[in-house]
């Protein structure tokens, strides 16, 4: 096909838009429906595992050092702590300091304690690189020599990954579900857009117009349909998302993520989804057409 | 130019639409195709420009065996003949100068020969001055040049009409047959399948009659024959 009747299909295309105006606007609705909330969808999903991520990495394992484990032995298990698979860092609590924190945590209570001079161990604080492997590591920390004890909340960490992991799941059906359903919707609208140029297309087609000929523009406008169909609900989450992001306070660990982070991403799969119905959509039933 | 050899079109329905039809069609001819409804004709006619394959049979026409041709030549085919409709088939959004452009448009003609091949045509067929006008906005009459116009500004060597005359009042259908006569003195082969009788009478030409799927009539000079 020569450039010329590609720049004259283009063109072809975009004059379609607009004479067939109200079909172009159903469409273009369709697309911007469906993609608004498949996009406000996205941006509360992506947010709950923010947040659920934020609660996990939270999640630290305390290792305490056996009390008759020499001092000077103490750099030596550091290192092998460190050389653990899937840590991501240790801290080191001496028992001073450990009591330290006690009392300031204590203040006016301090009493309690004040007979029995140091219980408390020497301690080191550990995070697993992948907070799911968090009771993996923590068995093989319990593992090293001089090591006493390791606790890691062994009771609640089972349920905060069940309710993560609903949490997840959920939206991530909820979106595969959404995006099903707004490919049928945009398909069944370029559908009838098609179904009323039937005659155009015959017509076409007697006077000798190749198969590429005629769909080249319904590609064209497919595309442009996709397009703004992705930019309108593009535009309007950006707004109300910085909106939203500047006049809200969270506390940690209930932070949204920076509408900067979100919305580029959010944006580009918009517009690939939006690209994808309104050029899938019109080709699809261009094609049932062509045949004969 | 155009030939038949013993065609026969059954239709999936089990309608016997032609039995063996063999004709020969020469260049330059002007050859109208008459009959009752469902006799036929329309059959004979769209098989001429590949809407409908035969069930039987070889149908030469201007050098492309149609009956063999492929999905792909399908469009090249059409442009070398000129296909005139009754009900005109004009695309309605497109303008009378876009409408007959499209038929270019299509061959990838440049824009240079595209203007200068669609003013000569418009003016042959009387409608330079409404080249920007939409087809609605033309009488029948007028819609009808368009079609022919459009048919034309391939050069094609073959015009096949399928009752062109079939939606005018007389005095439209007598400028049209002329139109299609000027075409046909320049040396273009005209098909013209017909039940307007007046015409037929007064313009002694070859007839071809057809009935009950069968041609049962083919004579130089021939008048229409018929009382409908």
């Amino acid at each position: 096909m020569k450039i010329r009747t590609m720049g004259r299909l283009t063109r072809e295309g975009c004059k379609n838009l607009f004479r067939n105006g109200w079909m172009s606007f159903a469409a273009v609705s369709a697309v911007a429906v469906t993609l608004l909330i498949l996009g406000l969808s996205m941006i509360l999903s992506l947010n709950v595992q923010h947040i659920s991520s934020n609660i996990e990495s939270q999640l630290q394992i305390n290792a305490y050092v056996a009390s008759n484990y020499p001092a000077k032995s103490l750099p030596a298990l550091e290192t092998k702590l460190k050389a653990l698979p899937g840590v991501r860092s240790v801290k080191f609590v001496s028992k001073q300091q450990a009591m330290k924190e006690m009392k300031a945590l204590l203040k006016q209570n301090q009493g309690i304690i004040s007979g029995l001079g140091n219980p408390l161990p020497d301690e080191y604080v550990l995070q697993a690189s992948n907070p799911r492997a968090t009771p993996l590591l923590a068995k093989k920390v319990a593992g090293l020599p001089g090591i006493a004890k390791v606790q890691y909340g062994q009771s609640f960490i089972g349920k905060l990954f069940a309710v993560t992991n609903v949490v997840r799941d959920t939206a991530i059906v909820f979106v595969v579900a959404l995006l099903i359903m707004g490919v049928f919707l945009i398909s069944n609208t370029i559908k009838i857009t098609i179904f009323t140029r039937r005659r155009e297309i015959e017509i076409m087609k007697l006077v000798g117009a190749t198969n590429s000929f005629i769909r080249g523009p319904f590609f064209v406008e497919g595309t442009m349909i996709g397009l703004v169909g992705a930019l309108i609900p593009s535009a309007v989450l950006y707004e109300g998302y910085r909106w939203l992001v500047g006049n809200v306070t969270l506390f940690p660990p209930f932070t949204l993520l920076a509408p900067n982070d979100v919305l580029f991403e959010m944006s580009t799969i918009l517009l690939l989804c939006g690209l994808f119905m309104g050029v899938w959509g019109s080709l699809v039933s261009v094609r049932r057409f062509l045949r004969k | 130019m155009i030939e038949l050899q013993d065609v026969s079109k059954e239709y999936s329905n089990g309608v016997k639409a032609l039995s063996g039809v063999s004709v020969r069609i020469k260049q330059g001819e002007f050859v109208y195709v008459v009959g009752p409804s469902g006799a036929g004709k329309s059959t004979f006619i769209k098989l001429m420009y590949r809407e409908e394959r035969p069930t039987n049979g070889h149908i030469f026409v201007g050098g492309f065996n149609i009956e063999r041709l492929r999905e792909r030549q399908i469009p090249i085919m059409r442009r070398h003949i000129g296909v005139v409709f009754q009900d005109y088939k004009l695309l309605n959004k497109l303008s009378v100068q876009e409408n007959v452009a499209f038929a270019l448009e299509v061959t990838e003609a440049s824009r240079r020969t595209i203007g200068r091949r669609v003013k000569e045509i418009l003016e042959l067929v009387g409608l330079a001055d409404k080249a920007h006008v939409l087809p609605q906005q033309l009488s029948g009459g007028e819609q009808q040049r368009v079609g022919i116009a459009r048919a034309l500004v391939n050069k094609p060597n073959v015009i096949i009409a399928d009752e062109p005359t079939g939606n005018l009042d007389p005095e439209n259908s007598w400028s049209i047959l002329k139109l299609f006569e000027r075409v046909n003195d320049r040396g273009t082969t005209v098909v013209m399948a017909t039940h307007n009788r007046e015409l037929v009478n007064a313009t002694k030409k070859r007839v071809i009659a057809i009935e009950h799927g069968e041609i049962v009539r083919d004579e130089e000079r021939g008048d229409y024959g018929y009382e409908d």
